[in-house]
């Protein structure tokens, strides 16, 4: 219960505020890739990074699935946006820390716009008369 | 006080978390079994890890056939899944030798950031030969695991390891769980489904190493599924999915993008076929001539690769066939090369199942001419692309040489669309079983009805039912089991040692210049692992580079200075170190002794620093350029 209310939380995106956390979030693991070296911090802002955007994702294409697949295909969408957009990356210049960061900071924006654009198809879907 | 009998959602629980312990307790005896020094995990696999997996994937089928929630279920399903594909890397300290540690060595560039200005970092002639740089597996897998291990802060090698049985074990019991449960609507069966995705010894191989054309894999089996998915309903959303999915299994590797095209003109020809209310003889035969458009969309495709990858020499012939006796060509035609060391039995498991779930296909199909069935288009489409498949292994097995991939990779397919179709089988069996029951034993075997017989046949029904019910248990888990121990190679060369692992960390830690290592291939795949390939700083020749050879051959037959130097000088770089390295185990008790001594004869190099590791069993060798030379 608890976690399909979060879920509900983190798709509404409510005045920004789980998109301007993944920026926060992608600050943080820049800081740790370039200062701080831990893992345990790494591992946990990464998390939740995936958790946000994987839900975003889950949301704009799978919102018809039950919630365990939407979170699932939500997830495997988030790695192959990431797997595309680092591939992109890569072939133009190449993934040091700066790009790293682009990288996310792109997947974060896409995944946050796609969720939007669902999201007002969907309001404007239910608001058409029957 | 009385004693309440435990509800059925409890002794569930029970069952459940019973389950959950023996899963940790194989994860600890796979990590008992880690070692530095074996040939195959069969060599040091607990003894108490395939009784305990055997117990596991009993329980796990025994809870699948109950009415918990599918999601949970597929939890358990994923748990299991994970360790099925983790044995290679849990008990080798690098992986599978090889293959994924090659793909390591090429990742290692773009992590240590050695590539500066896109890729590929060398350079390149043609433009088709740019294309298929762009394009290779290699870079869509190293992008991905560079950025993962980037952001959880762990090191490449850890994140390399597991990438794929991570992936797999958590996506394809999804995938072959969708697929399923598109075809038939059952939740049980379409669980079932994601379980006997891994009773394919195939199927968990390419699960357990990191590879580009595994990754592509998982990716082929998602658009399918959206393939089949539009089919059932023509919306624009999966159609993108589809595509999507499609184009990101030809970024992670060719096979496996040729072959979502492929079925991506089949699907096309399918719909067209069927947007026809009375199809009429120029719409099937425009069918068939798609089915054999497909099928020949792959073999000229690795045809026209030369144009693309120089070295590349594939061609038709018929010389295969001519020259083979007809019982051997009879036996390639049915069963295809017996790979690994596969004796019979794993002839039996490789074939027996695609063979059950073609022949319920056509049996599915057969069936649907005389009355209406479910997901009668989808089935169709999933027919056709199964014989696409086998139409096409046989093209590449018995009609083409100088294949740059082995052929029984195209199993792996067959097996993602053989696996509904073998659950629907066992489906199909237990309840003619369930049937003949129901006709013997008047008037119901339901649990509800059993109250209304007479309490000898009340027992002597429950008992059918209980046994029915275990043996499908157990012949499962047996299978599945069975399938894990013809997975697993039981025969290969030693894997990287924790000597060699030794050796060129330390070289790597103590090194402050830039230096190249001369030493055999399995010394080039342990620095791949640790410092990459073709790194200016650390460099190893790369696997198939005929210099790195022809100086090591030079050092064993002649060690000195002069052959280190020439190694320096070919690195296009200022290199200044130069190693040379020799391990007992590769060369040999006599011939490691020969090098030694022989190098040890050597003033110059013996008055350089020799290091030792593995108890001997391994020689490191040095030499620093002099000012001027």
């Amino acid at each position: 219960m608890q976690l399909s209310k979060l879920e509900t939380l983190i798709a509404q995106d409510s005045k920004l505020l789980f998109t301007l956390t993944s920026y926060v979030l992608i600050f943080m693991i820049y800081a740790n890739v370039s200062i701080l070296q831990s893992s345990i911090l790494g591992i946990v802002a990464s998390s939740l990074y995936v958790l946000i955007n994987a839900t975003f994702l889950g949301h704009a294409f799978f919102g018809k699935e039950a919630a365990f697949f939407r979170f699932m295909l939500g997830l495997l969408s988030l790695v192959m946006l990431i797997g595309f957009v680092a591939w992109l990356a890569l072939i133009i210049q190449n993934l040091n820390v700066t790009w790293f960061t682009l990288v996310l900071f792109v997947v974060a924006t896409l995944s946050s716009l796609l969720n939007r654009r669902m999201k007002d198809r969907n309001a404007n879907e239910s608001a058409k008369p029957n | 006080m009385p004693m309440r009998a435990p509800s059925p959602t409890k002794f569930l629980r029970l069952i459940e978390l019973l389950y959950l312990i023996l899963i940790v307790l194989s994860f600890y005896l796979l990590f008992l079994s880690r070692t530095g020094e074996a040939h195959t995990v069969w060599e040091v696999l607990h003894p108490a890890f395939i009784p305990v997996f055997f117990i596991v994937t009993s329980l796990l089928v025994a809870i699948l056939a109950t009415s918990e929630k599918a999601s949970y279920k597929l939890l358990l399903v994923i748990v299991h899944s994970i360790l099925v594909h983790s044995l290679l890397s849990i008990i080798f300290p690098v992986g599978d030798l090889s293959g994924q540690q090659m793909v390591l060595g090429r990742t290692r560039l773009v992590y240590e950031n050695a590539v500066l200005h896109g890729w590929p970092p060398w350079q390149v002639e043609t433009v088709q030969s740019q294309i298929y740089q762009f394009f290779r597996g290699e870079n869509f897998q190293a992008a991905l695991s560079v950025v993962i291990s980037r952001m959880c802060g762990v090191d490449i090698l850890e994140i390399h390891l597991f990438l794929v049985p991570v992936l797999w074990g958590v996506f394809s019991p999804i995938a072959a769980y969708l697929t399923a449960h598109t075809l038939t609507k059952n939740e049980k069966l379409a669980v079932m489904s994601s379980l006997i995705i891994s009773a394919f010894p195939y199927t968990i191989y390419f699960g357990a190493i990191s590879v580009p054309n595994s990754l592509g894999f998982i990716f082929f089996f998602y658009a399918l599924y959206f393939m089949l998915k539009n089919l059932e309903s023509n919306d624009s959303k999966s159609k993108f999915l589809m595509l999507a999915f499609s184009f990101i299994s030809l970024l992670s590797h060719y096979l496996t993008g040729i072959m979502s095209l492929s079925l991506l003109i089949l699907f096309l020809a399918f719909k067209s076929y069927r947007s026809e209310k009375s199809p009429s003889s120029t719409a099937k035969a425009s069918l068939l001539i798609s089915f054999a458009f497909c099928s020949s969309l792959l073999p000229l495709s690795l045809i026209y690769l030369r144009f693309f990858r120089s070295g590349t020499f594939t061609a038709f012939t018929l010389d295969k066939l001519c020259q083979l006796p007809l019982e051997e060509s009879v036996g390639l035609f049915f069963l295809g090369q017996l790979i690994y060391g596969f004796d019979l039995k794993t002839v039996f498991l490789v074939v027996v199942g695609p063979t059950v779930a073609l022949i319920y296909l056509a049996h599915i199909l057969y069936r649907s001419r005389s009355r209406k069935i479910l997901s009668k288009a989808q089935i169709s489409f999933l027919f056709a692309a199964f014989l696409l498949m086998l139409v096409d292994y046989r093209i590449l097995k018995l009609l083409m040489e100088g294949l740059p991939l082995n052929e029984e990779r195209l199993w792996v397919f067959r097996d993602f669309i053989a696996a509904p179709f073998v659950t629907l089988a066992i489906f199909g069996t237990c309840s003619s079983i369930h049937s003949v029951l129901k006709a013997r034993s008047s008037p119901t075997v339901s649990s509800g009805s059993l109250k209304s017989l007479s309490k000898s046949n009340a027992i002597r029904v429950s008992t059918l039912l209980l046994v029915i019910n275990i043996v499908t248990s157990m012949v499962l888990a047996g299978w599945i089991t069975f399938s894990l121990t013809a997975a697993y190679p039981q025969v290969g060369p030693l894997q990287t040692t924790w000597y060699e692992l030794e050796a060129v960390r330390y070289i790597e830690e103590t090194t402050d210049e830039k230096y190249v290592v001369i030493g055999d291939i399995w010394t080039i795949f342990a620095g791949e692992v640790i410092v990459g390939i073709y790194n200016p700083r650390a460099y190893y020749f790369v696997e198939y580079d005929t210099r790195g050879i022809t100086l090591f051959n030079k050092m064993r037959e002649e060690p000195s200075p002069e052959v280190m130097i020439e190694a320096m000088n070919q690195t296009g770089t200022d290199t200044t170190v130069a190693y040379f390295i020799v391990t007992e185990p590769r060369l040999g008790t006599d011939e490691f002794n020969r090098v030694v001594s022989l190098t040890l004869e050597n003033e110059q190099l013996r008055s350089e620093a020799v290091f030792i590791f593995g108890d001997g069993k391994l020689y490191v060798f040095s030499y620093r350029k002099q000012q001027g030379v």
